[in-house]
């Protein structure tokens, strides 16, 4: 998905050459029936299609040959019309108007430039003939039959299990002012969810959803053989291996694209690109880097380059393989910023701005999250619509662990000399900015609103592995994430074998955190209720009175820890006292609140749950810690910002004086 | 004129200094205006971070994340206490309004601002400049919307735009005009309060007619009076902005209490050098003005009778 846009800018090498592709090479995902295939192919599709990049259409026809695996005969047929979408009338525009999305806030008004669609102009099978009239619109999740992003077509007799069928599909789109990850700004067009793409058999029924405000995408593996006829001057990136690219007579061009073992073909083109090539090898060979660049954003080029490189080798390293030849990475030009942080198999978009700071990791971050995409959701390809979390959250997890190792574990969003913030803060605001309207494992339309569904798919599920780390340890969860990644990769898993695989790699029942973290909406937050020391002797006035010496007098501590919110979790409590000696208890976070007692010749010093920091979703971390000592530093350093603030406001405002 | 400009821009600031008191009084009214308006906020962080490992958050760098989180709490106990700040800050403008007669006073008479002359000053033209203020909101409201016909213009050209640069260029352009006429406009209402307190004029009116005819005929001379000062406070100020969140550590409390309100101070001293430099400009004017000659009545022509005329 889109990542939430933040910030934006840096500085450059830029390898300057055309567009050079290689022919599809001999990796484990070449083209061609020699090599095995790495999933599944369910379908294969081959697309014509020709841009206007004029008017920001697209005139294309499709083959699609399904391969009926499902193991029962099957005659009905549904299909994504995702463009569809982009009109007033339909499911999408009607959630965001009621909910906001995330590149608009409610009550959002029509804009008509923001108008999309996808038309089907002819649609015939093979051995069944002319079916366009056939075709209807259907809507499975919300009965709005002004919405035409899914239609199923009946064939006259059913697809024996085994059997392959072929669809011969004629369409074309308008593209979109860009919004939600795609159309046209300027001379660019992103051309993403573009064509009718067939529904998924899964858990024994036809999976095909509507497309909403806060949902994303789900498809069969396979292959796609896709020609792209665009004018001369247009400079094309698509997610796969460029094969061919012939010149036309009309001024045109036609460039040949395949991919395999992938479940989605995505493009852009736009005659401003800057073309950077770079390469990064791996445990599995090289992989090619084809970087395209928009106007004004040069100095960002080396930034999403290190980035890219650093997320290959981490992930290669700690999860597994990149097995294709290749990452398209684009940069959407100012006013197309819409159609950046997004995913598509080998084909990443970015974000970034003119003047992006250096101590703003903006291009980083959505380097890392878009590429992690090609592990959870690419090649661990989830169902986006039901568990968006799969996808979203443990690549935010795994972008926290990653641009901590990168970037520094305090530094790894913001770095300023005064001001700095990690990944990890960052998910965890994200999560806490309505953190109880949803559970995580709610279907993505269902989710209040845009904001609940960005904080708890992305922010609470990051937050949720990262505290995870805390009971099983951060290596097993690693080694857990690597498991699931070998087991599932190229296959559409779901939460439960993801969180079964964690439990089978740590060897623990984890029950009672998963219940509560992914499928319930409750809060943890521990507090420290009470820390101090009293005379044990307290009524002996003329004990005190006969000045005893402090040090043997024995002191009476009590450490009292409160569970404030509804979430049960094991803590640990930190206690020190004056004399050097310290005391560890580990409360099982049960009952609502516990009291440890301390008689010892010293006085407390301080007390703190979660010393180490551990438990990420706490909610509040300023009730977990009492010292004796007063440090009134912080406050006084809010105040000076404060003070100057008011200050300097007042003397602005008496400059109309 | 260079001269005698020169000589002002350097006189103004010794004028400044001479009646320190002035920058001084207003610097502490400042001062404790900001400590008030943020009392509440500070009594409530400080009962939180007090005794509390977290704060070291805050004080060992500064981590947003921190911030926010204190903010996202129910009951936020860092909530910023924004009405209070913005309650102060028009005070402190009510405040200005009432000071700025006494210290144009003294400026202007180049006399010891004892405290009787100068409330006595400030209270005889506090309405004259409340008056003033309302012809400046309206003189302001032309600008307001040429600013807001720059902003749609930049969003246009924008989306007309490849380059990302185009709509930046023009917006940059376009700040440099706003921000000129506004001080064409401070020039002009400034030099009317000065007028106002020198003449001791009642009409505001009249006073900023005659402060546009000044303004009109000296005009270089005193834009580029009023620009030097503003040059040098900006310059102050960023130079002091990145001592404080570059090079300062993070937690150097007093330091950076002490730079901060050096900042305020350097702010608000050379606001009073403009109008110092404004005042001593307009005495100088004054004194240089060739004072017209007396009319005197022409003398009467002599009439002497010709032989033609029949005598009476």
């Amino acid at each position: 998905m889109r990542l939430t846009k933040v910030f934006v800018l840096a500085a450059a090498v830029a390898l300057s050459c055309g567009p050079a592709f290689s022919q599809a090479t001999a990796t484990i995902a070449s083209a061609g029936t020699a090599s095995k295939p790495l999933s599944t192919r369910v379908v294969a599709y081959q697309i014509e299609a020709k841009l206007d990049a004029t008017k920001h259409t697209i005139a294309a026809s499709e083959t699609l040959t399904y391969k009926n695996l499902t193991g029962l005969p099957q005659q009905t047929f549904p299909f994504h019309l995702y463009l569809n979408a982009f009109q007033p009338q339909s499911t999408f525009m009607t959630e965001v108007r009621r909910s906001g999305t995330r590149g608009n806030g409610p009550d959002s008004d029509w804009d008509a430039k923001h108008f999309g669609s996808i038309s089907v102009d002819k649609l015939e099978v093979a051995n069944a003939g002319d079916l366009t009239n056939t075709m209807e619109f259907i809507q499975p999740d919300d009965h709005n039959t002004d919405d035409h992003t899914v239609f199923q077509v009946t064939l006259p007799k059913p697809v024996a299990p085994g059997a392959s069928v072929e669809f011969h599909i004629v369409f074309h789109d308008v593209l979109p002012r860009v919004v939600e990850r795609t159309g046209y700004a300027h001379d660019f067009d992103m051309v993403g969810q573009w064509f009718p793409k067939v529904g998924v058999w899964w858990k024994n029924a036809w999976n095909c959803h509507q497309f909403h405000a806060n949902s994303e995408f789900f498809a069969d593996f396979g292959t796609f053989d896709v020609k792209v006829t665009v004018p001369q001057n247009e400079i094309v990136g698509a997610g796969g291996d460029l094969v061919s690219s012939v010149n036309n007579s009309d001024g045109t061009k036609t460039l040949s694209y395949h991919s395999e073992d992938v479940h989605d073909f995505s493009w852009t083109a736009s005659p401003s690109f800057t073309v950077v090539e770079d390469s990064w090898t791996g445990s599995q060979g090289p992989v090619k880097i084809h970087l395209l660049m928009s106007p004004g954003h040069m100095a960002s080029t080396q930034r999403y380059l290190d980035a890219e490189k650093g997320t290959l080798r981490l992930f290669d390293q700690w999860y597994g393989p990149y097995p294709y030849d290749r990452i398209t990475m684009v940069d959407p030009p100012h006013g197309g910023a819409d159609a950046g942080g997004m995913e598509y198999p080998t084909l990443i978009t970015l974000g970034t701005a003119v003047h992006m700071p250096q101590g703003v990791l903006a291009p980083e971050v959505v380097t890392e999250h878009e590429f992690g995409h090609q592990y959870w959701y690419g090649m661990v390809a989830t169902n986006e619509f039901e568990e968006a979390w799969l996808d979203e959250g443990i690549n935010s997890y795994t972008e926290v662990k990653v641009m901590d190792a990168l970037y520094g574990s305090n530094t790894s969003a913001v770095n300023f000399p005064f001001a700095q913030m990690s990944e990890s803060g960052l998910q965890k605001i994200s999560y806490l900015g309505d953190p109880d309207s949803d559970p995580i494992a709610r279907y993505a339309w269902l989710f209040i609103n845009s904001n609940s569904y960005g904080g708890i798919t992305y922010g609470k599920t990051a937050t949720v592995l990262l505290t995870l780390e805390k009971v099983i340890g951060e290596d097993t969860l690693r080694q857990a994430l690597h498991t699931y990644f070998m087991r599932y990769r190229f296959t559409h898993p779901t939460g439960e074998d993801f969180l079964k695989t964690i439990e089978e790699v740590s060897g623990k029942n984890l029950r009672w955190y998963f219940n509560q973290a992914i499928y319930g909406t409750q809060i943890l937050d521990y507090s420290l209720a009470d820390a101090h020391s009293d005379p044990r002797k307290w009524w002996d006035t003329s004990a005190r009175g006969a000045k005893v010496s402090e040090k043997d007098e024995v002191y009476r501590t009590y450490v009292v820890v409160e569970r404030k919110g509804e979430f049960v979790f094991p803590v640990d409590v930190d206690v020190k006292f004056d004399d050097g000696s310290t005391a560890i208890e580990h409360w099982d976070g049960q009952d609502r609140w516990v009291r440890y007692q301390y008689d010892r010749k010293a006085k407390i010093q301080s007390a703190q749950i979660d010393a180490h920091n551990q438990i990420n979703m706490d909610r509040d971390p300023f009730n977990n810690s009492f010292t004796e000592d007063s440090d009134p530093r912080a406050a006084h350093k809010l105040r000076t910002i404060w003070v100057f603030a008011s200050e300097w406001l007042s003397q602005l405002l008496a400059w109309l004086t | 004129m260079a001269a005698t400009n020169r000589g002002t821009f350097l006189s103004a600031a010794g004028l400044v200094w001479k009646w320190q008191r002035l920058v001084w009084w207003v610097f502490f009214v400042c001062l404790i205006f900001g400590l008030f308006s943020t009392q509440e906020m500070t009594e409530r962080a400080n009962s939180l971070l007090d005794h509390n490992m977290a704060a070291q958050r805050l004080l060992k760098g500064f981590d947003i994340s921190a911030i926010v989180l204190l903010q996202q709490l129910p009951d936020s106990p860092l909530e910023i206490q924004g009405h209070n700040i913005v309650h102060f800050s028009m005070l402190f403008v009510v405040f200005m309004l009432f000071a700025t007669g006494g210290i144009l006073a003294a400026y202007v008479l180049d006399e010891k601002p004892t405290t009787t002359a100068f409330f006595e000053a400030a209270g005889h033209h506090f309405w004259r400049f409340f008056r003033l203020l309302i012809y400046l909101a309206i003189v302001l409201l032309p600008i307001a919307g040429l600013a807001a016909a720059t902003s749609a213009i930049r969003t246009h050209i924008d989306e007309q735009s490849i380059s990302p640069y185009t709509a930046d260029h023009f917006l940059e352009a376009a700040a440099v005009v706003i921000l000129l006429l506004l001080i064409i406009v401070r020039l002009w209402f400034d030099m009317a309060q000065v007028i106002a307190v020198a003449e001791d004029e009642k009409k505001m009116h009249r006073a900023l007619r005659r402060a546009f005819g000044l303004l009109r005929r000296n005009f270089l001379s005193l834009f580029w009076l009023y620009l030097r000062v503003s040059i040098i406070a900006w310059a102050l100020f960023a130079f002091g902005l990145y001592l404080w969140m570059f090079r300062l550590s993070p937690q150097s409390n007093v330091a950076a209490f002490l730079l901060s309100q050096l900042m305020i101070l350097i702010w608000l001293g050379t606001r009073l050098w403009q109008r110092a430099g404004e005042s001593l400009w307009y005495r100088n004017y004054q004194a240089n003005q060739v004072p017209e000659p007396a009319w005197t009545p022409p003398p009467a022509p002599m009439y002497m009778p010709t032989a033609a005329e029949p005598q009476q």
